[in-house]
């Protein structure tokens, strides 16, 4: 049964930033655009590039930059190859300065 | 409206032509034409995870096998066009059929350069373009074997690369003073060889071969230098030339590729080319380049579809490429030939920086090692064609992003 876990303090996620962080031994990033939090796998699915550390955001699509492919980190889904698979993707809420992730 | 779409060359140019056709509302028959037996793939992992055994062959296809028919787009692998007729708007093939079309693009991509040189023809001797070339190198693919790559080039530096990470014990081989010279310049160049020493390869710059010898198999390779450098087995990088005799006689104009405008079309109008073989004039750089990346490939026969549906969209990507050689991730955007700077963010080495390709103050091209999102980030100047702030670009405080700005 998923759960919302509390994974981060929006303060620790800056607009258009990717920030990782560890939920129930997933490693899920986390990014935040326009103060909507958006949470996924940090795999990147081409080759297992890290999305924290090689992801670029431009409003919800989101660009990995070690081999080019692009998602939606709204819906997961592949916007522009090499990757073929989708972006697993978590529903995410706030309470307070709290942010929680559903795993 | 035309109803007959063909294609020739079913490469990831072709494929990704015949898929936007469909897609993007062509009302006729679409039909694409290629060599191998093969559905289109991707070559990207055919030097690197697919040589290496790590990922299979089906990961690396454009589209599911059963797509064509699914959508409606009528293949004919495994058979070679051997002439276009431009007038009669007919593609010939060599089991003898006739394939008439209205629009017509050719994406035949590129044949690897033949090596002429003595025991050229020996076995165990290997280039690399299709999933068989890397399939023979695979059942060669022995930790401890002897191999010797010959040109250090993307491909040759890539199956090095891949062939160390094997534990085979490699040597490569390169007529330049450092691997991928002619393109990046030798201060890159210094840093990729760096990398590939350190890897355990053992290179030989500034030396060319003259000679394979062995008695069926090779089994030495012999230099200008008078190196003897006993092997198992060897891979030719030598480069690529276009696929173009089936334009013979056709009066579609060639030089070096294909000839096509910023709208992929060639001098006869109906008739498009894309991908390795289209020599295509760059409304950015405005100048004709031909590009042999995956890049291009998906981006320009997506543009030639386009124009055949009648769009006129100009093609004017900046174009992009990635090489991964171990664990070091290089990648490329832009186009140079010559530059009056090279402006370095970091440090010059084997670990990482981004290295700029500056004429008149502007940005033509940029090259990164381990700096993936520099690179993504001065993607943007590279488009704008206007001077930058080169103090602010070689400055690590400053974010590239900012320089767009103010430049």
């Amino acid at each position: 049964m998923a759960e919302f876990a509390t994974a981060i303090r929006t303060n620790e996620v800056p607009v258009g930033g990717i920030t990782a962080v560890d939920v129930n031994g997933r490693r899920i990033a986390v990014t935040n655009v326009g103060g909507n939090y958006y949470a996924f796998d940090d795999e990147c699915t081409h080759e297992q590039c890290s999305l924290a550390e090689y992801g670029e955001m431009a409003g919800t699509t989101l660009t990995c930059t070690c081999h080019g492919s692009e998602f939606d980190v709204a819906t997961g889904r592949v916007l522009a190859p090499p990757a073929q698979t989708p972006l697993t993707v978590y529903r995410t809420l706030v309470e307070g300065d709290a942010l929680k992730i559903e795993v | 409206m035309p109803n007959a779409y063909v294609i020739v060359g079913a490469s990831l140019a072709g494929a990704t032509a015949a898929v936007t056709l469909r897609q993007e509302g062509a009302d006729g028959t679409i039909t694409l034409i290629g060599a191998e037996k093969k559905p289109p793939y991707e070559r990207p992992p055919l030097s690197k995870a697919y040589l290496r055994g790590e990922t299979p062959f089906e990961n690396a296809l454009v589209r599911p096998p059963a797509f064509y028919a699914e959508e409606g787009i009528e293949t004919i692998f495994g058979c070679r066009a051997l002439r276009i007729d431009a007038s009669g708007r007919v593609v010939e093939l060599d089991d003898g059929r006739r394939v008439p079309f209205d629009r017509l693009l050719i994406a035949t991509g590129g044949r690897n350069r033949r090596f002429s040189v003595a025991g050229a023809d020996l076995d165990g001797i290997y280039s690399l373009r299709t999933v068989q070339d890397a399939d023979r190198i695979r059942m060669e693919t022995t930790a401890g074997r002897r191999v010797v790559v010959v040109g250090m080039g993307f491909i040759g530096s890539e199956v090095a690369a891949s062939l160390r990470q094997k534990d085979l014990d490699v040597v490569a081989i390169e007529p330049s003073k450092t691997p991928l010279a002619r393109v990046l310049g030798e201060d890159v160049g210094q840093c990729l060889a760096d990398l590939h020493r350190a890897h355990g390869v053992r290179t030989v710059f500034e030396d060319t071969v003259v000679a394979f010898e062995g008695t069926s198999r090779v089994e030495r390779v012999l230099t200008k230098g008078g190196r003897r450098l006993d092997c198992d087995f060897v891979v030719v990088g030598i480069g690529i030339d276009p696929v173009v005799d089936v334009l013979d006689g056709s009066g579609i104009h060639v030089d070096n590729g294909v000839l096509v405008d910023e709208y992929c079309q060639t001098n006869v109008s109906g008739i498009y080319a894309a991908g390795d073989v289209a020599n295509h004039y760059h409304p950015l750089f405005k100048r004709r380049i031909r590009v042999e990346h995956w890049q291009n490939a998906i981006k320009q026969g997506t543009a030639a579809a386009r124009n055949m549906l009648g769009r006129h969209v100009a093609y004017d990507e900046v174009h992009w490429f990635w090489s991964d050689q171990y664990d070091a991730n290089l990648q490329y955007a832009g186009f140079h030939s010559a530059w009056e700077q090279l402006v370095v963010r970091g440090r010059l080495g084997s670990d990482g920086f981004l290295a700029c390709y500056v004429n008149e103050g502007r940005i033509d091209a940029a090259v990164a090692l381990n700096r993936a999102k520099d690179l993504r980030r001065v993607m943007p100047l590279i488009k704008a064609r206007r001077p930058v702030d080169l103090d602010q670009l070689r400055d690590e405080s400053v974010d590239l992003r900012s320089l767009l700005a103010s430049s």
